[in-house]
């Protein structure tokens, strides 16, 4: 019993050296967020990124995945805000072009943008976007947004279970 | 060297021989592609990158394109009802929103998630793609206490974190703005592209409106709504019997006459509470409810005219 469970670790190890020696790419899609100290909102940011920034990719743990910035920055952030990086042996050949991953072309791509909106809202007058850039603005701070769970003993400083 | 050192030289091997078979694949079909002399190397690589990344469905669809057809959504919302000028509700709204969101399946949206109050009578919420989430304020003051609100907005939320609203686009007008839209790498429509992609784009907005104004979504994704709903907003740690309470409500003043609004784009509130019940049961202990926080609601909302 004992040699097979000790073959099955060994496998794991190398299995494990190998994950690590492809260190994982992560693209952020969320237009501008941020990386924070603990995986939590309401722990302390400590970078700002934006869509298309890429991050290595350290840990992942509880829907959060730890990473580190290119200028070095390590820290927490939600699992939604990234997409993995498909991982492409052929990229690493220096000599060929450096693939984009699918999602990185559809990133960079035209799509439904701001040029469509554009023409659409040319010839929809009907559309109410000024509201809708109205209603983009009203947005709580971090720290309002914890003062109000603070104050409803709500998330973190719930507990009345 | 032992059996099992052998064993292991052997595993490394075959595990780095299958990493780079699959270098070994892809080049070898850029090379053949290549080696029929039609197209040169780099258009080769080219060909095997656009296979790559071919998308079909509204799982395809990104983030940003999302938030545009979003905020196109709540342009037409918006040009139907008025925003309320009630700047103390609408903020109230926002952070508790932005709070049960933390806690949902899908916390991070492209530009984030914005709450507005309505300013009508008629009791109604929609969640337009991207997390731009409307609460009329008829609904608003039908609601006695905040943890009846928050599993208002934490159904809406459920809709955006499941992505109902793409779902309503018919599938072959994604794939002819797919097929506009192409996989070449630069942001830029020509003009006639532009034409044809913003018609597409007119169409989509029309599957999604009609769905969240005037037809409904299918039933299945308002029960998935519901349990998710509830599912955040216990785990923002309020009391489970918020939506309960709401469809006890609705149920109690049900139109006699023919389905209109809320009652015409949501299953029966009776078909509803009974599930919510057997999944609130399912939760064991859960949050209970404050004073304090229905104190503040009540403060929220007095001036809500």
């Amino acid at each position: 019993m004992k040699k097979p469970a000790r073959l099955t670790f060994l496998i794991a190890m190398v299995l494990a050296i190998f994950v690590f020696l492809l260190a994982e790419t992560v693209v952020v899609k969320i237009k501008m967020t941020s990386i924070r100290r603990d995986p939590k909102f309401t722990s302390p940011i400590v970078a700002a990124i934006k869509a298309g920034d890429t991050l290595e990719k350290l840990e992942a743990r509880d829907g959060w995945v730890k990473v580190k910035t290119k200028a070095g920055v390590v820290g927490w952030l939600h699992a939604t805000a990234v997409e993995t990086k498909k991982f492409d042996l052929l990229a690493m050949d220096k000599t060929m072009k450096t693939q984009a991953s699918s999602s990185e072309v559809a990133l960079a791509a035209k799509g439904f943008n701001k040029q469509v909106e554009d023409k659409y809202r040319a010839g929809n007058a009907a559309a109410n976007f000024t509201a809708v850039d109205a209603m983009e603005k009203v947005k709580p701070t971090a720290a309002e947004v914890e003062a109000f769970m603070k104050a409803g003993r709500l998330g973190e400083f719930g507990g009345t279970r | 060297m032992t059996i099992r050192a052998k064993a292991l030289a052997s595993i490394a091997i075959a595990v780095s021989l299958s990493l780079s078979g699959c270098q070994a694949v892809k080049q070898g079909a850029a090379d053949l592609i290549a080696s029929t002399g039609k197209v040169s190397h780099e258009d080769a690589q080219a060909l095997v990158r656009t296979a790559e990344v071919l998308r079909s469905t509204f799982g395809d669809i990104t983030e940003e394109e999302e938030y545009y057809i979003g905020r196109a959504t709540a342009a037409l919302i918006l040009a139907k009802y008025k925003p309320s000028r009630n700047a103390a509700v609408n903020a109230y709204v926002n952070t508790m929103g932005t709070a049960l969101s933390y806690y949902s399946d899908r916390p991070e949206v492209y530009a984030g998630y914005h709450f507005l109050v309505l300013d009508t009578d008629e009791v109604n919420a929609m969640a337009a793609p991207g997390g731009f989430i409307f609460v009329t304020k008829g609904l608003v003051k039908r609601c006695g206490d905040e943890e009846t609100l928050a599993a208002i907005l934490g159904h809406e939320i459920g809709h955006v974190a499941a992505r109902h609203g793409l779902q309503s686009i018919k599938k072959s007008r994604l794939i002819d703005a797919f097929k506009v839209i192409g996989g070449e790498a630069s942001r830029k429509f020509d003009s006639e592209e532009l034409t044809k992609i913003t018609g597409i784009f007119e169409g989509v907005l029309g599957d999604v409106v009609e769905t969240l104004v005037e037809r409904g979504y299918d039933r299945k994704f308002e029960y998935e709504a519901d349990k998710l709903g509830l599912t955040f907003a216990v785990r923002t740690g309020y009391a489970p019997g918020g939506l309960a309470e709401f469809l006890v409500g609705m149920e109690e003043h049900k139109p006699s006459g023919p389905a209109a609004g809320w009652f015409k784009t949501h299953p029966s509130p009776a078909d509803r509470l009974a599930r919510v019940k057997t999944e609130t049961a399912a939760l064991g202990a859960a949050p209970i409810k404050l004073d304090v926080r229905t104190a503040r609601f009540a403060e929220a909302v007095k001036n809500l005219r």
